[in-house]
């Protein structure tokens, strides 16, 4: 089989314009081939599920070195489970999971549940509330906080410190410019963090307690904590901002959830399916490698557009509607293979815990008009009015 | 009919469980969050080899194969 040029548009995945709303660029892109080469970003960006799945998959060819799209934040990344690669990342990433699978989090299951509760239960008796700043943001904060162990002066830095972590991943734009001093405190944060500014009993502390027992290389703790808050917050803050303005939107599906609460799981996938809270993610190509008939040469860039993979007609059928019984238990948005996201026990059980809440409480709810920021990797709702809820 | 094996790389296991609801017959997880394959082995082509099927796909960090 020949490999032809690769297609090419003139789309770039950073502008203001693409980062609001997506989804007719990935559309387009999608639409020319499953690997389309993008001059304006110097990056070959895969557009379709299967070709995505399988790059994830491959992370001997498609190495997670250059997750980011500038060569700073790739840096500052190397020694971390998000930027390397077996057998390093193997044993990385154990230590970061060995806290965050489902089996370790069962016993936060019944705290986080009553959270969400608890902070459901409040709004909706309000009447009305800010969906992103009275939920969105709070829930997440809580949650991560209390696992890790972190004490107050941490806590109120922790969304600014999350969001600047994502920012920075993007190419070297305004927005990554601006946000690497804050993300710089993070890391300067990160670096000299040790175990007793972390709650005993916590997991924080036991990451501490994995680098004494040399389980993990002398200086990793801190890396460690630094993925928990640059990875672990602002994607579930964007995550339930999400949930809440489906279900405004999509009433029927609502209704669906209401009645048999088995669809609570099911909601979650299609809420990270139809919006998919990280709009891209970088690979580096070790070797000369066709992918969908296109040869994408050693050395280059690749943009993982996973929005763009969840929307793919050729995997599932009406990929633009939003549907809770569609349960697509394979969306890409937590990725796939060695670095499917570490954090989707936790992420999982914040969701369906605010889900559930949500289903049990509110028949309705009739929102204003979201505003979205532009931001390089999150794609999230910066504000959302909930003028009314309507009471179960 | 040939057989086929289900593999479990259990140092990339994370006990996620989405394996389970795909095929509930052939695996479960156990009180410590475990997986166990109460099947390892299914004949090609039969309905538990395509649970088995759905089983590998739906793992969210592939530690599961079928050969």
């Amino acid at each position: 089989m020949s490999t032809e040029a690769p297609a090419t548009s003139d789309a770039d995945l950073f502008s203001d314009e693409v980062l609001l709303d997506p989804y007719p660029t990935y559309e387009a892109l999608s639409e020319t081939a499953g690997v389309v080469h993008l001059p304006a970003n110097d990056v070959y960006a895969l557009t379709r599920y299967d070709v995505i799945r399988d790059a994830l998959a491959d992370t001997e060819t498609f190495s997670s070195s250059s997750i980011g799209f500038n060569p700073m934040v790739n840096e500052a990344l190397q020694g971390t489970s998000l930027a390397s690669d077996p057998p390093v990342h193997t044993q990385l990433r154990a230590t970061l999971s060995a806290n965050l699978t489902p089996r370790a989090l069962r016993g936060l299951k019944g705290q986080i549940e009553e959270k969400a509760d608890t902070l459901v239960a409040e709004l909706v008796e309000t009447g009305s509330f800010e969906a992103i700043d009275q939920l969105g943001r709070v829930f997440p904060i809580q949650v991560v906080a209390d696992l890790i162990g972190f004490q107050d002066d941490v806590r109120a830095t922790m969304l600014r410190w999350g969001q600047a972590a994502m920012e920075v991943i993007g190419p070297l734009n305004q927005r990554t410019v601006e946000n690497f001093p804050i993300a710089g405190e993070l890391y300067g944060w990160c670096s000299q963090v040790t175990a007793e500014d972390l709650a005993p009993g916590s997991v924080g502390r036991g990451i501490f307690d994995a680098e004494a027992r040399g389980d993990i290389p002398a200086g990793a703790a801190g890396h460690i904590i630094h993925q928990y808050l640059g990875a672990g917050v602002d994607t579930t803050v964007a995550a339930i901002g999400n949930i809440v303005a489906l279900f405004a939107a999509h009433p029927d599906q609502l209704a669906l959830v209401r009645k048999d609460h088995a669809l609570v799981g099911s909601a979650f996938n299609e809420v990270l399916r139809y919006w998919a809270p990280v709009h891209a993610w970088g690979r580096r190509v070790t070797r000369d490698v066709e992918v969908d008939g296109t040869l994408v040469p050693a050395g280059s860039q690749v943009a993982i557009l996973f929005g763009a993979g969840n929307r793919d007609p050729r995997h599932y059928d009406a990929a633009d509607e939003f549907l809770v019984e569609r349960n697509p238990v394979d969306h890409l948005s937590f990725g796939y293979g060695p670095h499917g996201c570490a954090g989707q026990g936790l992420a999982r059980l914040e969701a369906h815990a605010i889900i559930t809440s949500l289903a049990k409480r509110v028949d309705r709810l009739v929102v204003g008009e979201a505003t979205r920021v532009p931001s390089n990797i999150t794609r999230s709702i910066d504000a959302l009015p909930v003028l009314e809820v309507v009471p179960a | 009919m040939s057989t086929l094996t289900i593999a479990l790389d259990r140092p990339r296991c994370e006990g996620h469980g989405l394996c389970e609801e795909e095929a509930p017959q052939l695996m479960h997880l156990d009180d410590e969050g475990d997986l166990v394959l109460d099947t390892a082995e299914v004949t090609d082509g039969s309905p538990e080899a395509a649970a088995a099927s759905a089983a590998v796909r739906v793992c969210p960090v592939a530690a599961l194969r079928l050969a």
